[in-house]
């Protein structure tokens, strides 16, 4: 087909444009200067973050305006029509660029709620809110998880009411990133209380400065915040903001679960070889045990990241990526562990008490933030599930009487 | 560092090399079941040599990747890792690893061109097999000049196959250095004693040398390059070898906790099962992962290979011993007992960890590798 660059050409133009909009990433980090900040969940107030969503949505327009976002999209909603890959092509260069680090609200607009629109969206729908997602002048976050609706997603009791030419929403969901600086909100709610449990949900985008939409954020255990709660307190959505058909929201909410899970490949690899540049630098040997412990976590990154190229050249051959697709999730989260185990080791008393020292206490933002992502976008335990169900084929687990 | 310069289609399996696993496939589980890999390991010879002549001479195995002029098919390791993972699959008894992996590398890192000429071609169609002794754990052989040529005397143990094998590439010390000599061993003259082994299906044994004639391979002073060249080869064939095990271990457990019920549901339906083989599939799909980049280092005789394949060795020895240990846990009774196949597993996943080192021991050398020490060492 004529447009399709070839792999190796298509990195050498994705590098040549950068070098033109953006600064070359010093060739290595110097060891003991600069930010030595390994969160893994922000900590921002709410001016701090609008202030880094304003500066990241400045960069992807810049990209989705030169040609260089929204790769694989067609070109009606502003892409290029690549194959799904070069967009791994593209992050590849851009990683060698000072950039501003994407927050997960944009990844949650751009890869999990603008194909799950493009899946389920009508032509007006797509036409409406496709291209301003791509480009990023519109964010969304998921309004998925409530207290009593977990791992059980399907448990939510979000009510949506029927009004006229739309629906009136009253609920509660909790830990939704990005929930300030969003303009939409992607509502799991329940339409018909009587029904099967999956069948009664139906999904609502939701104006997240709608009258009766309330954020508050969530202390999460480092201390900071990087969730939110969000109240919907009667809030009224037209018909035309409804995302597939009444009843369907399952089979939606699953659309967009599923691309979480396969974009979870990355996590977590640049703490890892940040603790191994510890390992490296600190001030005495290391005995053999810690020589092996880091050497294991070398080990586990690189795992990581050849399973990633692996699910990349399935897509570039055009095959349907194995086992190795859904494995992702459960490396990284290994990954983040194995990070905070070595670094505790390094660092001894310095990553308990604070001695102002570049590099050492600032660790304990990772050690805090690492187990969030084992519950984040489906716990451990459910990924473990869905690998047993879905890709070894196990019988599932007999459920509770109420199903 | 961690920046990864590696074209993702190398991590794929090629149509040819899908095809070769498919043909393998089919002729191991035909000829190399489990009863017959009792039989064969049992056998004088310890392996089934018609068996052997098939996959070298009709499918062409042992050639994979050797060079052309060397009377090989010139593929390159990568195919040869495809057929290493399915004969590690079944525990076929056959030693392909010592013959073409550590005999063959032994002979091309040794850049001995009449050497290879020599010995190469009866490697690569399967005419003879071969071992190295001396490279992979230490052992004490001299090398004199005699007036006829050089003589081989000393000892050394644990030579994979070394009882069987028809040429032995030993690392010897010579007056102008160590060097490699082949060695075409007969009884007066090199004493060998089979020992018993934890692995049936892979054969060992102890070499006292009694002034056996060799020829030089090679050139003094080459040996540290050569064995680490082996050793490498070694990491990346026993990565593959295990991933094919680990992959058997988890597909029999799969099989087995599906049919078993108990407290009337199938034991797969209980999360406790479950997410165990849940995280087997991970190690695995990691396994799989490091292998592939290991066997394509050593394909393209890339410069990360030592890097590549001590953490092959890391990865995949840690997915056997994990495969292996669920493969009989998860059997429960039935996984304990002699004819249940399990144990070979075990046994070949233990006793590889002490042909080129324990995952702590590979885990230690990578650490070497990356300067992961420290300082004021």
């Amino acid at each position: 087909m004529s447009g399709i660059p070839e792999p190796a050409e298509f990195r050498a133009e994705a590098r040549d444009w950068l070098t033109g909009v953006a600064k070359e990433r010093t060739a290595h980090r110097h060891w003991g200067r600069g930010d030595d900040s390994v969160a893994v969940f922000e900590n921002w107030t709410e001016p701090e973050e609008r202030a880094h969503t304003d500066l990241t949505r400045q960069w992807e327009r810049t990209r989705y305006d030169q040609g260089w976002g929204a790769l694989g999209w067609p070109s009606e909603y502003g892409g290029r029509e690549l194959p799904s890959y070069y967009e791994q092509l593209y992050r590849a260069e851009e990683a060698a660029f000072e950039v501003p680090r994407r927050t997960e609200v944009f990844p949650v607009t751009q890869q999990l709620v603008a194909p799950a629109i493009r899946i389920w969206g009508t032509d007006e729908q797509k036409r409406r809110w496709l291209p301003p997602m791509l480009r990023t002048d519109e964010l969304a976050c998921q309004l998925f998880s409530e207290t009593e609706a977990g791992s059980d997603l399907a448990g939510v009791r979000t009510r949506a009411v029927r009004e006229g030419d739309g629906w009136v929403v009253r609920g509660h969901k909790v830990w939704t990133s990005g929930a300030r600086v969003a303009t939409w909100g992607v509502a799991v709610c329940r339409t018909a209380p009587d029904a099967p449990r999956h069948a009664g949900i139906t999904v609502l985008l939701v104006r997240m400065d709608a009258p009766g939409v309330t954020v508050r954020p969530i202390r999460q255990m480092t201390g900071g915040a990087s969730f939110n709660e969000v109240y919907l307190d009667d809030v009224f959505v037209p018909d035309t903001d409804r995302l597939g058909p009444v009843g369907e929201g399952w089979r939606v909410t699953l659309t967009v679960l599923a691309a979480e899970r396969l974009d979870s490949g990355g996590l977590g690899l640049d703490n890892a070889e940040r603790a191994l540049d510890l390992a490296r630098h600190l001030p005495r040997p290391l005995t053999d045990g810690e020589q092996q412990q880091a050497a294991g976590l070398y080990v586990r990154g690189l795992v990581q990241r050849l399973t990633g190229l692996r699910v990349t050249a399935a897509l570039a051959a055009g095959r349907e990526p194995g086992a190795e697709a859904s494995v992702g999730k459960l490396c990284a989260t290994a990954t983040m562990r194995a990070t905070t185990d070595l670094v505790q080791q390094l660092l001894g008393p310095r990553l308990a008490a604070d001695t102002g020292e570049w590099g050492t206490f600032a660790w304990t933002e990772h050690l805090l933030g690492a187990p969030g992502y084992r519950i984040a976008g489906g716990s451990d335990e459910i990924q473990r599930n869905i690998l047993a169900e879905r890709v070894l084929g196990l019988p599932k687990e007999p459920k509770g009487e109420r199903s | 560092m961690m920046r990864l310069d590696v074209d993702p289609a190398l991590l794929l399996e090629t149509e040819e090399q899908r095809q070769l696993r498919a043909v393998l496939r089919d002729v191991l589980t035909a000829a190399c079941g489990p009863e017959r890999v009792r039989e064969q390991a049992a056998s004088p010879r310890g392996f089934d040599r018609v068996l052997w002549d098939r996959l070298g001479g009709e499918i062409g195995v042992h050639g994979l990747a050797v060079p052309e002029e060397y009377g090989g098919a010139g593929y390159t390791f990568a195919e040869l890792a495809v057929a290493l993972e399915e004969t590690g699959r079944v525990l076929c008894p056959a030693p392909l690893l010592p013959t073409v992996v550590l005999a063959g590398e032994a002979l091309l890192a040794s850049g001995d061109r009449r050497a290879c000429e020599r010995w190469l071609p009866g490697i690569a169609s399967g005419a003879r097999t071969a071992t190295v002794a001396g490279v992979l754990h230490p052992a004490r052989v001299a090398a004199e000049r005699g007036p006829g040529g050089w003589l081989l005397r000393g000892e050394a143990d644990f030579v994979p196959d070394g009882a069987g094998a028809e040429l032995l590439l030993v690392a010897a010390r010579a007056p102008d250095g160590t060097r490699l000599f082949a060695c075409v061993p007969d009884a007066a003259t090199c004493r060998r004693t089979a020992r018993r082994v934890l692995d049936p299906t892979r054969r060992q044994a102890h070499l006292r040398f009694t002034g056996a004639a060799a020829e030089p391979v090679g050139e003094p002073g080459q040996v540290p390059a050569t064995a680490a060249a082996v050793l490498d080869a070694g990491r990346a064939a026993l990565a593959a070898e295990h991933v094919g095990g680990s992959a058997h271990a988890l597909d029999a457990t799969l099989d087995h906790v599906s049919h078993r019920t108990q407290f009337g549901r199938a034991i797969g339906s209980f999360q406790a099962i479950k997410h165990r083989l849940a995280d087997l599939l991970v190690a695995i799909e990691g396994a799989r992962s490091a292998a592939s980049y290991a066997s394509a280092c050593l394909a393209l005789r890339r410069s990360e290979l030592p890097v590549a394949a001590s953490a092959a060795a890391v990865a995949c020895t840690h997915a056997y011993r994990l495969a292996t240990t669920e493969y009989v846990q998860l059997h429960g009774g039935i996984g304990f007992t002699w004819e249940h196949p399990a144990h070979l597993y075990v046994r070949r996943a233990r006793g590889d960890e002490a042909l080129f080192g324990t995952g702590d021991d590979q885990a230690l050398r990578l650490a070497g590798l990356l300067g992961l020490a420290g300082r004021g060492g």
